[in-house]
């Protein structure tokens, strides 16, 4: 394995620089957006209500959507080095995302659709027409239009697993964790990808049904749905698609840190084991978001806060000792790419620890919608998975077009990494001092810690134009050739 | 009290794994054989596997004996019950105050659309909330220890005027012969 362009056709090399621009731009773009935020919570900026919820609920989808995708074109990059994998479908992803795209930002921007990047059922009918049926209607089915697309995705490379392994159970290594089969295990990657797609097939199934039963209850008043079933949908649909986008990124990692330190990444019987487990407990610790619905059943709550601490350890471990285990005394040589993907995992292990702690029932009471829960998220999405598609970003520059850093990009690293960790700590302090989430306007009292968040986010901002400069300007690099990238194809 | 805590602990956890992280960067400029590495690795991996589930468990147990979702066994006195609706964007109560002492249980509903009912002291911590559901009532027991001007706060996203959704709650001193 070295550091090399991949052996794959020109047509899907190009989707995938597209796929990464359009993040680049989205993720400075939804930066650009919590920025404006916090400025406004912190009273530094003058916005109506009704304009901050709108914006956070573009902020919201947005970020999702842009982290779905930042994750589809790292696990398509690599994943098409051991199966054949559709690029019509990964065409078609993009084209369905672009097109949910313009309907969403229409449904927010034009029709002032402000229900949050949730649409917490019956909130989008129900606005005191703040917003209209129509706008409600074109929001949910612009996020129809982008599932649509990510489903489509999975089942592709759930297609071509099975048609490379025989079965997803192979493709996830049971064989091997559980036979005695003393062959070699599929790759890290080809792992994580099954155990993305199992996820998120049943997440986007889950999400299309409440998404469609909520755009027929605007149309049909009359049709209403049980209100706890919708909300255990929408978060059974929401944490999981969120989740995975950790779990395709963290694909960058496994792929990309075994080229600079010429070791490699091997799906041991323990790495096995742990993405078995995280499947089934990414998909069942969703009732975590559910604890103070108190007329839940309580095996269900018991389940979410168990789990939470469950499902932290296995693979998060497993990622985390193989990083520190793989760089240490490796000679590893530190550029913006090999730094991200380091920070990136930091991120991910330290963001997940105020959030088990929040899965806590008797802490959730006090914690639960505070500041506190977008400072876990920001913690392990930021300085995690957003660190992963940008440590993606440089590795593509280096990789493809043969760019070395510049003298500012490992600065722009430090920068983006201090003020990474003071922004999240600004809103995990916020929150520790019990101030609400998603209130358009603060008290006084608690303007000080927007303020404090404000001014690290344009830090953030900053460094991360940054990078986004640097890899469109990559993109009129001349492509890299070289022989033995045909050799690391299979 | 679970917010300090939570708090304190998230910076000494995130600082130690800082500090891991710093100390094998550190650490990586020179190279040696992978294998003795991989080895210890798996050794130590064995050893936090085993050391997280022998702390963690206990904890996870023992937070589990006392939940919320049910009146605390050692509950003394008739429990006073409290109406609560929200909808977009008010609260209705029943009766806006209490006793300190008196077992409250807020039965808490909504007229629309999902709300929270967050319960903040006079100091605007937030001592203690419940999800305001449509078609549901989630009854949250709580006995006031202070007595003074608590707010309610909506806690989940219910539209433009989210953030306007305060209303006080009095709880008065326990006077002699009142309430327990």
């Amino acid at each position: 394995m070295s550091i090399g362009p991949m052996s794959m056709s020109n047509g899907a090399k190009k989707l995938i620089f597209s796929y990464v621009a359009i993040v680049a731009v989205v993720v400075v773009l939804m930066m650009v957006f919590g920025l404006l935020l916090r400025l406004a919570q912190g009273g530094w900026l003058s916005m109506s209500p009704q304009f901050f919820y709108q914006l956070l609920t573009a902020h919201g989808i947005g970020m999702v959507g842009i982290a779905a995708l930042a994750g589809s074109a790292i696990l398509w990059y690599f994943l098409s080095q051991y199966v054949e994998l559709s690029t019509t479908i990964l065409a078609t992803n993009l084209v369905l995302f672009l097109s949910g795209v313009v309907f969403i930002l229409g449904a927010t921007f034009i029709g002032g659709f402000g229900g949050l990047w949730t649409f917490l059922y019956p909130l989008p009918r129900l606005s005191l027409s703040i917003w209209s049926d129509a706008a409600a209607v074109t929001y949910l089915v612009g996020v129809l239009i982008v599932g649509v697309g990510f489903l489509l995705f999975f089942l592709d490379v759930g297609r071509a697993i099975i048609s490379r392994y025989g079965s997803l159970g192979r493709s996830l290594g049971w064989p091997q964790l559980f036979g005695g089969d003393q062959s070699e295990a599929p790759p890290p990657t080809v792992v994580a990808s099954t155990m993305v797609t199992i996820i998120n097939v049943a997440a986007l199934v889950a999400g299309a049904a409440i998404l469609v039963m909520s755009i027929i209850n605007i149309l049909i008043p009359d049709f209403t749905v049980n209100p706890l079933l919708a909300k255990n949908m929408i978060y059974l649909f929401g944490h999981t698609f969120v989740n995975s986008t950790i779990y395709m990124s963290i694909i960058a990692v496994y792929e990309i840190l075994p080229r600079y330190t010429d070791r490699p990444w091997k799906s041991t019987k323990p790495f096995l084991a742990a993405w078995t487990a995280a499947t089934v407990m990414v998909l069942t610790v969703y009732p975590h978001h559910l604890l103070l619905d108190f007329v839940m059943p309580q095996w269900m709550l018991w389940l979410g806060q168990i789990i939470s601490y469950l499902s932290g350890i296995p693979v998060l471990l497993v990622t985390m000792i193989g990083t520190l285990t793989i760089i240490h005394k490796s000679g590893i040589k530190w550029d913006a790419a090999s730094s991200l993907l380091v920070l990136s995992v930091f991120g991910w292990a330290a963001g997940v620890l105020p959030a088990i702690i929040d899965a806590t029932i008797v802490v959730n009471m006090v914690m639960h919608n505070t500041m506190w829960v977008p400072g876990h998220f920001h913690f392990y999405l930021l300085l995690g998975m957003i660190a992963m598609a940008f440590g993606f970003m440089f590795y593509l520059g280096k990789a493809e077009r043969n760019r070395e850093d510049g003298a500012f990009d490992r600065l722009a690293v430090w920068i983006y990494a201090g003020g990474g960790l003071t922004f999240v700590f600004a809103f995990l302090m916020s929150g520790a001092e019990s101030v609400p989430r998603r209130w358009a306007v603060h008290l006084p009292e608690w303007m000080p810690y927007d303020r404090y968040g404000a001014v690290c986010a344009a830090v953030v901002v900053l460094a991360s134009v940054w990078f986004l400069v640097r890899y469109i300007s990559s993109l009129w690099s001349p492509v890299e050739v070289r022989a033995e990238a045909t050799q690391e194809g299979n | 009290m679970y917010q300090s805590l939570a708090w304190q602990l998230t910076i000494v956890l995130v600082l130690l794994l800082l500090a891991l992280f710093a100390f094998v960067v550190s650490q990586s400029g020179s190279r040696e054989e992978y294998g003795p590495i991989k080895d210890k690795s798996s050794r130590i991996r064995l050893i936090v596997f085993a050391l997280l589930f022998a702390l963690v468990a206990p904890l996870v147990g023992f937070s589990l004996t006392s939940l919320p979702y049910s009146a605390p066994p050692n509950r003394q006195g008739e429990p006073e019950i409290i109406d609560v609706t929200g909808g977009q964007w008010y609260w209705i109560f029943s009766s806006n105050e209490t006793t300190v002492g008196t077992p409250v249980e807020f039965h808490v509903t909504s007229a629309d659309v999902n709300h929270g009912f967050g319960l903040y002291d006079s100091s605007m911590t937030l001592v203690a909330q419940t999800q305001s559901m449509p078609e549901y009532t989630n009854v949250l027991y709580y006995t006031f220890t202070s007595p003074g001007t608590y707010q309610v706060l909506c806690m989940e996203y219910c539209g433009l005027a989210h953030h306007g959704m305060i209303t006080e709650f009095t709880v008065n001193p326990r006077t002699t012969g009142g309430a327990r």
